[in-house]
């Protein structure tokens, strides 16, 4: 057999005290393929491939590359080797165009260390053409959709003669259209022999495109098949381990009284930049409103104005009947769960105990913990209140007095839900609640909102994750660029149209006003 | 606090054993003179007993330093509340003659309300015009310190007197000292058991606590940060302010010197990072840290190390404890890595040759 392209072996990674990213894994890559790797969030996908890639160093295990062993200890140097990665995250830099970007760390410099700005026009076009990529290279960055952005994040790689690219969840921040836009690019550019590797958890994107697919769990290379005759439900129970419910199970809605109310709600930011505009809706006990969108169109300041954490400047909330547009964070709290979509950033405090951060915002509305004398707690019923939130929640925590950091990410979030769900509230506003559990995490999630929903709750759902939004909410409502563009129903929509209305929001709104006009 | 306490004496027994060495390098008797340390520090009632009056400026201080930086407010202004408490305590017991039933409780009060307003004009400047109170409360050190100069050479000179310090105050505040043991110690102890049922116990001390970890989940929670950051202040310098009151009022000589703060505010400082924040380890630092200041006198007595030496100690102890606190926590994750990591290898042999048999 012929040297392998890309060999991985042994490829171990510990991150103490006792994370192990990377347990042992072995991958081959062959010149020319477009190989996937799937897995859950926190299998170690991305792990490999930045270790591949030079960002992170092994514990222990070998690389070879062209049949030769090598070691990057930058991704400087994966790059002059011709291995290239797109993060997630773009890299960037707003205020520059296109060919400032591409160009920046690779400049034509003269005799003197000046820079001779237009040299590698040709060059960056002729590129553009080839690949088809249809992006001015003039345009500024700050004026790019994030489908553009991450075509100059991939001409950025080719202007560097990469042979290998590696897509780390490149579909994550994309519509539905831009994503097939995607495929067509990365099919072209590996027809034009280009060797892809593409991470992702989504299992349809993985079967559509890839020649190999490589399955990982928990730190581990549970397979490598041949994308021939594979079946969804086949791949999918190697990816979690056992069988996956793919969309979980709910009665219609009783929607019955309005709970919650935004009327007419603005913000406009420091920048002065609209971030929200004349946002109108409802929420009725016993419904679940979704609200799609591609992130960074107003859902955080809708959240941020909802839960009182930013000042209203026009417009009003209510929630069950009260207008409390201008009561603080704990008044509403009263009326309200919030399950916060950064459990590590606003959801818990690391380094505190479980017992610690079961009991925030109940320290002051449940009188259940407190001591005989009302200014103090009782460090014993804070304890029970946290063991039945245990129990109640399936949380595995091995002690209630160790940090919470010592717990899993799912467990976390149990923790986290388990204490917004204990407040008992008849309005939830859930963002992003299962961003970066793993599916077993994610489906106690879900049921546990459509519990709530059952139990005569009204849930607000704001999420990035089409799948979860079609699973779980009985209306969708989508925003684009501050405004609600349309409100649509799952049963009778697709993620295509969806994802149009979260594109091309000018005509999507004119039809959902003349909707609303007719309606009247 | 089990895990912090290996550290905490793996610290404390380094930092004796290197000081050993720069004890004998420097050609001094090493255990005669930690013998003397000891002996002039803990083994005789006097000893004990000066031990416990050094100890009482530090456990406040200490105190305060730990509320501040706990509840993640930089108060970094006990110097200043420190001068300022005792400033005031000295004007009040001179102008205000009462039984000692009604002066000490009110000197007392009026110790903790001078430190905590002058700790509250930092932490008005923070709401109002969004000042760093790192800043603030460090430039309010200076204007206590010459502020307090002023006063005990100009307005409250003691004209009997050759050098700027003011007249005593009126002996219905002071403290008894009963056979050498000055009831100054108890008021510090008192202030340590209400700061930690506060800290430890009540919703405003879960706030800051909160706080100080992470400011973004209180805040998420609906804990009134600006309320709690405010509050928090204020005790860090009331706390401050009463170490300060109680120079004046404990002790024998009752009158504002010249240098009376001495070192006791920075020295709460450390030991407020020594301990964490940890309110029971703070105390328990105090009082180790005056074992070693009381100590080095009797020590330079006998041994004729000079006392600045007690200084070497506490500074390898402070670097010991801290880098102890990091190194043993990494030490112990790295180790507790390395023995999952074999575990999940001993049990994967058993289980992958099964799994491979069924794949191929």
């Amino acid at each position: 057999m012929q040297d392998q392209f890309i060999k991985m072996d042994s490829i171990t990674k510990i991150y103490p005290p006792d994370t192990i990213a990377l347990d042992d894994v072995d991958l081959v890559v062959e010149e020319g393929e477009i190989h996937s790797i799937i897995g859950e969030n926190g299998a170690g996908k991305s792990t490999l491939m930045k270790v591949l890639y030079g960002m992170t160093p092994p514990s222990g295990g070998e690389i070879s590359f062209r049949g030769r062993r090598t070691r990057f200890s930058t991704p400087r140097e994966a790059v002059a080797a011709g291995i290239g990665m797109v993060h997630q995250e773009f890299m960037l830099i707003p205020s520059y165009t296109v060919y400032e970007n591409v160009i920046l760390g690779a400049e034509s410099v003269g005799r003197f260390g000046t820079l001779r700005h237009d040299d590698a026009k040709p060059k960056v076009q002729e590129l553009v053409d080839t690949y088809g990529l249809n992006i001015d290279i003039d345009s500024r960055i700050s004026d790019l959709s994030v489908g553009a952005q991450q075509k100059v994040e991939i001409l950025k790689l080719l202007y560097r003669d990469v042979d290998v690219l590696i897509m780390d969840e490149p579909t994550a921040a994309l519509t539905p259209q831009e994503a097939g836009e995607l495929f067509t690019r990365l099919k072209s550019l590996n027809e034009a022999g280009k060797t892809i590797i593409f991470i992702s958890h989504k299992l349809d994107e993985v079967l559509e495109l890839s020649d190999r697919i490589t399955v990982m769990r928990k730190g581990k290379r549970v397979t490598t098949v041949d994308n021939r005759g594979l079946d969804k439900a086949e791949l999918a129970r190697a990816m979690v381990g056992r069988d996956v419910v793919f969309s979980i199970k709910k009665t219609p809605a009783s929607p019955e009284e309005v709970v919650f109310e935004a009327r007419s709600l603005g913000y406009i930011d420091a920048n002065g930049a609209t971030r929200l505009k004349d946002v109108s809706f409802d929420v009725r006990r016993g419904e679940i409103v979704g609200i799609a969108g591609v992130e960074g169109n107003g859902q955080y300041e809708l959240v941020q104005l909802v839960t009182g954490l930013l000042p209203a400047q026009s417009g009003r909330v209510f929630i069950g009947g009260h207008d409390v547009t201008d009561e603080d964070v704990m008044q509403r709290r009263k009326l309200m769960c919030y399950v916060p979509q950064d459990r590590k950033v606003s959801g818990s405090a690391q380094s505190m105990s479980l017992v610690d951060n079961a009991i925030m915002t109940h320290h002051r509305l449940n009188p259940e913990i407190e001591d005989r004398w009302k200014a103090l707690l009782s460090s014993g019923r804070c304890r029970a209140f946290a063991s039945r939130l245990v129990e109640d929640f399936g949380v595995l925590a091995p002690q209630l007095d160790a940090p919470i950091s010592s717990l899993s990410g799912g467990n976390q979030q149990k923790v986290v839900v388990g204490r917004e769900f204990m407040l008992d509230t008849d309005f939830i506003l859930l963002d992003q609640p299962t961003r970066g559990l793993d599916v077993g995490s994610i489906e106690y999630v879900q049921q546990e909102v459509v519990r709530r929903r059952d139990a005569g709750a009204g849930c607000l759902l704001i999420s990035a994750d089409l799948d979860e939004l079609f699973s779980l909410s009985d209306r969708i409502l989508v925003m684009a660029r501050g405004r609600i563009v349309a409100e649509l129903r799952p049963e009778a929509t697709t993620r295509e149209e969806i994802g149009e209305y979260m594109l091309g929001a000018k005509e999507a709104q004119k039809a959902w006003r003349a909707g609303k006009e007719v309606g009247r | 606090m089990k895990k912090q306490l290996l550290p905490a004496i793996i610290g404390i027994v380094v930092a004796l054993l290197a000081g050993l060495i720069i004890l004998w390098a420097q050609g001094y008797p090493p255990l005669q003179s930690y013998a003397a340390l000891f002996s002039y520090s803990l083994f005789s009632r006097f000893a004990f007993f000066s031990t416990l009056d050094k100890a009482t400026p530090l456990i406040l201080t200490g105190l305060s330093a730990a509320v501040g930086f706990g509840s993640n407010c930089v108060n970094l202004g006990q110097p200043g509340q420190f001068l300022i408490g005792a400033m005031a305590v000295t004007a009040f017991g001179i102008a205000v003659d009462l039984p000692a039933a009604i002066m000490i409780p009110l000197s007392i009060l009026v110790a903790l309300a001078a430190g905590a307003c002058w700790s509250g004009i930092a932490a008005g400047l923070r709401r109002r015009f969004n000042m760093d109170e790192f800043i603030t409360t460090l430039m309010l050190n200076f204007i206590a310190d010459y502020f307090t100069l002023y006063l005990i050479s100009g307005p409250m000179l003691d004209t009997k007197m050759y050098s700027p310090l003011t007249p005593m105050t009126n002996s219905g505040a002071w403290l008894p000292i009963w056979n050498g043991f000055g009831s100054a110690f108890l008021v510090a102890v008192a202030a340590f058991a209400v700061v930690s049922v506060l800290w430890n116990r009540s919703k405003i001390g879960y706030e800051w606590r909160a706080m100080g970890q992470n400011p973004i989940f209180s805040r998420t929670g609906g804990c009134r940060n600006d309320a709690a950051y405010v509050w928090a202040m204020l005790l860090s310098g009331a706390l401050a302010g009463l170490a300060g009151g109680l120079m004046i009022m404990g002790g024998m000589q009752h009158r504002f010197v010249k240098g009376i703060g001495a070192n006791y505010a920075w020295d709460g400082v450390m030991i407020a990072i020594v301990a964490n924040n940890n309110i029971l380890a703070t105390g328990l630092y105090a009082l180790f840290f005056s074992v070693l200041q009381t100590g080095a006198m009797g020590m330079e007595l006998e041994t004729s190390v000079p006392s600045e030496f007690s200084l070497v100690l506490q500074a390898i102890v402070v670097l010991f404890v801290v880098a102890s606190r990091e190194s043993t926590r990494m030490l112990m994750n790295n180790i507790a890595a390395e023995m999952r990591m074999k575990r999940a290898r001993g049990r994967d042999k058993g289980m992958g040759d099964g799994r491979r048999a069924s794949n191929g």
